[in-house]
C-alpha cells in the first residue's frame, strides 16, 4: 500500500455535545485510488467530508490530507482538494460560465486563464451550450455536473465527492463516473466518494468504507470485505428445462447455484458434474456484489439473522 | 483603481457583491430610492415650503430664532429656518445614508450568502474565512461610500440653491466637514460590523434589514436631544461622537471578525 492521501485516525464528531455524528473513525485512503464511502443518509458521510477539508473540526481524533491537517492547514488544503457536498451550492443568479470563471479567480487564477479553464470543463461537463444560461435555469443533472466542474477548476490531487451522482439521469450518472475513474486513473486523483448508490460505486471504487450511524463497519476491498462478512463465491450452472442438481438451489433465473470455498473449486467441481452426466451449457463463479456484502454487513451490526 | 491593490480573489468576491447587490431588486429600489427621499425629496419639499410660505405664518419662530448660533443672528426667519434645517435636521438625514446603504449592502453579501447556501462553497476556496470577511466588509464599505458621496454631491447641490434662493451663505462648514471625513465612514464600518453580527441571528435578508433598524434609533435620539435643546451639536461635539464610533467599530468589528469562523458560519 502506498503513501496514504487521507489518512482518519479514530475520528469523531459530536455536535453541540449532545448529537454523535461519528464515533472514532479509521481508515487510510491511498494516492490515485476511488475510495467508496458507503451508507444511508445521516450515517455519517457529509461530516466526514467535511471534518476532511476544514469546515468542521474534529471532537477528538485526527485526520489528514496529503499529510496536512485539516483543521491547522485548511486553507492549505483547498488549494489542492476539490470538495462537492450537496450543501455547497453556486450562484442561481449568475450563468455557469460566471460561476466558473469566478470561482477559479477565488483560487487566485488570472481573468484570462480563469475563463480558459472554465471553458475547457464546461465542454467536458457536456455544458458548452447551456454556458450562457443562468444557473436557476439548470436542471438538477446539470446543477450538479456544473459543481463538479467547480469542484475540478483547481486541477486538484484530491476530490471529496459527497453523493455526485444523486439526481442523475443513469446516462448522467454513467458520464460522472467515467470522469471521476478517469481522473484517478489518468491523472493520478485520489478520489473519496461518498454514496449510497452501491452499483454505481462498484463500477468505479477499488476499496470501500461501510459507514452506519457514525461507525465504521468495514473498510477494504471487495475480496477483503466479502471474505470477512463470510461470504463465498458461487458456482452457478445453466442445465438443460427438467435436469436437477443435488446440493444445488435453484433461482429465478433458472440457474443452479452452490457455494464454493474458492476459485479452485470451480474446474474439480464442474468436471464432476460432467462426469456424472449432466448437460452444463454455462458455468460461472458468482461473487457477492458491494450491495450484497453493504446489506450483509448492516445486519450484522444491526443484529439481524442473515441467509 | 482601488479594486486594482486587491488580490485576485479579493476582487473577484467584491466584484461578486456588486452584481449580487445589483441583481437584488429590494436591495436595489432601497439604495436608490431611500437616498433620493433623502437627500433630493426631503430637503427640496422643505425649500418649497419655506419659500412659499408668508414669514408670519411660520410656526413657532421664537424658538427657531434663540437655536441659531451668534453669527447667524442678522438671519430673517425663512433664512433662519433654511440654516437650521440644513446644520441640524439634514445631517441626520445625511447620515442615515452611510448607516442604511452599509446595511443593505451587508445584509445582501453576509446573509444572502446564508440564505442561498453559497457560503460554504466560498469557505472550501483557498480564501480563509478572515480574509473572506475582509473582502467582503471592504466591498460593502466601498459601495457605501459611493453612495454616500454621490448622496452628498446631490444634498449640496439642492441646498446651494436653497442657499442662493434664500440669500445665505455657502451652506458647508466645520460640522459638514468632520460630517464627510470621519462621522459617515464611521457610521458606514459601523453599519457593516453591525449587520455582520446581525446576520448570524438572521435566516433571510429581509429579516436582517428589518434588525438594522435597531442601529438607526441613537442617531435618532442624538438629533432629536438638539431640536428639544438638549445639547447643541457643533463640529467638536461631531469629532468626539465619530471618534466614539471609531473605538466602536473596532470592538464591533474584532468580535465580529471572531464569529466568522467556519464551523460557527455552518451551524
Amino acid at each position: 500500500m502506498g503513501e496514504p492521501a487521507i489518512h482518519a485516525d479514530c475520528l469523531s464528531k459530536t455536535y453541540n455535545g449532545a448529537v454523535t455524528a461519528l464515533r472514532g473513525l479509521s481508515f487510510d485512503v491511498v494516492q490515485g485510488e476511488v475510495f467508496g464511502f458507503l451508507g444511508p443518509n445521516g450515517a455519517g458521510k457529509t461530516t466526514t467530508v467535511k471534518l476532511l477539508n476544514g469546515l468542521l473540526k474534529p471532537s477528538s481524533g485526527s485526520c489528514s490530507v496529503m499529510g496536512l491537517s485539516p483543521s491547522i492547514h485548511s486553507s492549505e488544503i483547498h488549494k489542492i482538494c476539490g470538495v462537492m457536498t450537496e450543501s455547497a451550492k453556486m450562484y442561481g443568479n449568475m450563468t455557469g460560465m460566471e460561476n466558473l470563471e469566478f470561482f477559479a479567480r477565488m483560487y487566485g487564477v488570472e481573468p484570462g486563464k480563469a475563463k480558459a479553464r472554465a471553458e475547457s470543463l464546461l465542454k467536458c461537463m457536456d455544458l458548452w451550450d447551456a454556458r450562457g444560461r443562468e444557473l436557476h435555469a439548470y436542471s438538477t443533472g446539470m446543477a450538479q455536473r456544473l459543481s463538479l466542474a467547480r469542484a475540478l477548476i483547481n486541477d486538484p490531487k484530491v476530490l471529496l465527492l459527497d453523493e455526485p451522482t444523486n439526481g442523475l439521469d443513469p446516462e448522467s450518472a454513467n458520464a460522472v463516473n467515467s470522469m471521476i475513474a478517469s481522473l484517478a486513473c489518468k491523472e493520478g486523483v485520489t478520489v473519496f466518494l461518498c454514496t449510497h448508490q452501491l452499483r454505481y460505486a462498484q463500477d468505479i471504487c477499488r476499496r470501500y468504507g461501510i459507514i452506519e450511524k457514525g461507525t465504521l463497519l468495514a473498510c477494504g476491498d471487495l475480496e477483503t470485505l466479502a471474505r470477512n462478512a463470510q461470504f463465498c463465491p458461487k458456482a452457478a450452472m445453466r442445465l438443460p428445462d427438467g435436469e436437477q442438481l443435488e446440493n444445488f438451489e435453484r433461482g429465478n433465473d433458472g440457474w443452479w447455484r452452490a457455494d464454493i470455498k474458492e476459485d479452485d473449486d470451480m474446474p474439480r467441481l464442474l468436471k464432476k458434474l460432467v462426469e456424472e452426466g449432466h448437460h452444463v451449457y454455462e458455468a460461472r463463479i458468482v461473487r457477492p456484489s458491494i450491495e450484497d456484502i453493504y446489506f450483509r454487513y448492516v445486519q450484522i451490526n444491526r443484529g439481524e439473522e442473515w441467509h | 483603481m482601488a479594486l486594482k491593490k486587491l488580490s485576485v480573489p479579493e476582487e473577484a468576491v467584491i466584484r461578486k457583491d456588486f452584481h449580487d447587490i445589483w441583481d437584488s431588486k429590494m436591495a436595489r429600489s432601497t439604495l436608490i430610492t431611500v437616498s433620493l427621499m433623502l437627500v433630493i425629496a426631503i430637503p427640496v419639499i422643505f425649500l418649497i415650503i419655506i419659500v412659499n410660505t408668508p414669514a408670519n405664518q411660520i410656526n413657532g419662530a421664537d424658538k427657531l430664532m434663540k437655536m441659531l448660533p451668534p453669527s447667524a443672528q442678522n438671519f430673517n426667519l425663512k433664512q433662519a429656518t433654511f440654516y437650521i434645517m440644513t446644520n441640524s435636521l439634514f445631517p441626520m438625514f445625511f447620515l442615515m445614508i452611510p448607516l442604511m446603504s452599509s446595511s443593505v449592502t451587508a445584509a445582501c453579501s453576509f446573509v444572502g450568502e446564508r440564505e442561498h447556501g453559497t457560503l460554504e462553497t466560498l469557505l472550501l476556496t483557498p480564501m480563509k474565512p478572515k480574509q473572506l470577511f475582509g473582502a467582503k466588509v471592504k466591498g460593502c464599505v466601498m459601495l457605501s461610500a459611493v453612495i454616500t458621496a454621490i448622496s452628498f454631491a446631490a444634498f449640496a447641490i439642492v441646498t446651494s440653491v436653497g442657499d442662493i434662493l434664500l440669500h445665505l451663505p455657502f451652506f458647508f462648514s466645520w460640522s459638514w466637514l468632520v460630517l464627510i471625513l470621519l462621522f459617515a465612514p464611521a457610521v458606514t464600518v459601523l453599519g457593516v460590523m453591525f449587520m455582520v453580527l446581525a446576520s448570524a441571528k438572521s435566516k433571510s435578508y429581509v429579516e436582517a434589514v428589518q434588525t438594522s433598524g435597531y442601529i438607526v434609533i441613537p442617531l435618532i435620539l442624538l438629533f432629536l436631544g438638539e431640536f428639544v435643546g438638549l445639547f447643541a451639536l457643533n463640529a467638536v461635539v461631531f469629532l468626539i461622537i465619530s471618534a466614539v464610533i471609531i473605538v466602536l467599530d473596532v470592538i464591533i468589528g474584532e468580535i465580529a471578525a471572531r464569529s466568522f469562523r467556519m464551523e460557527k458560519l455552518l451551524k
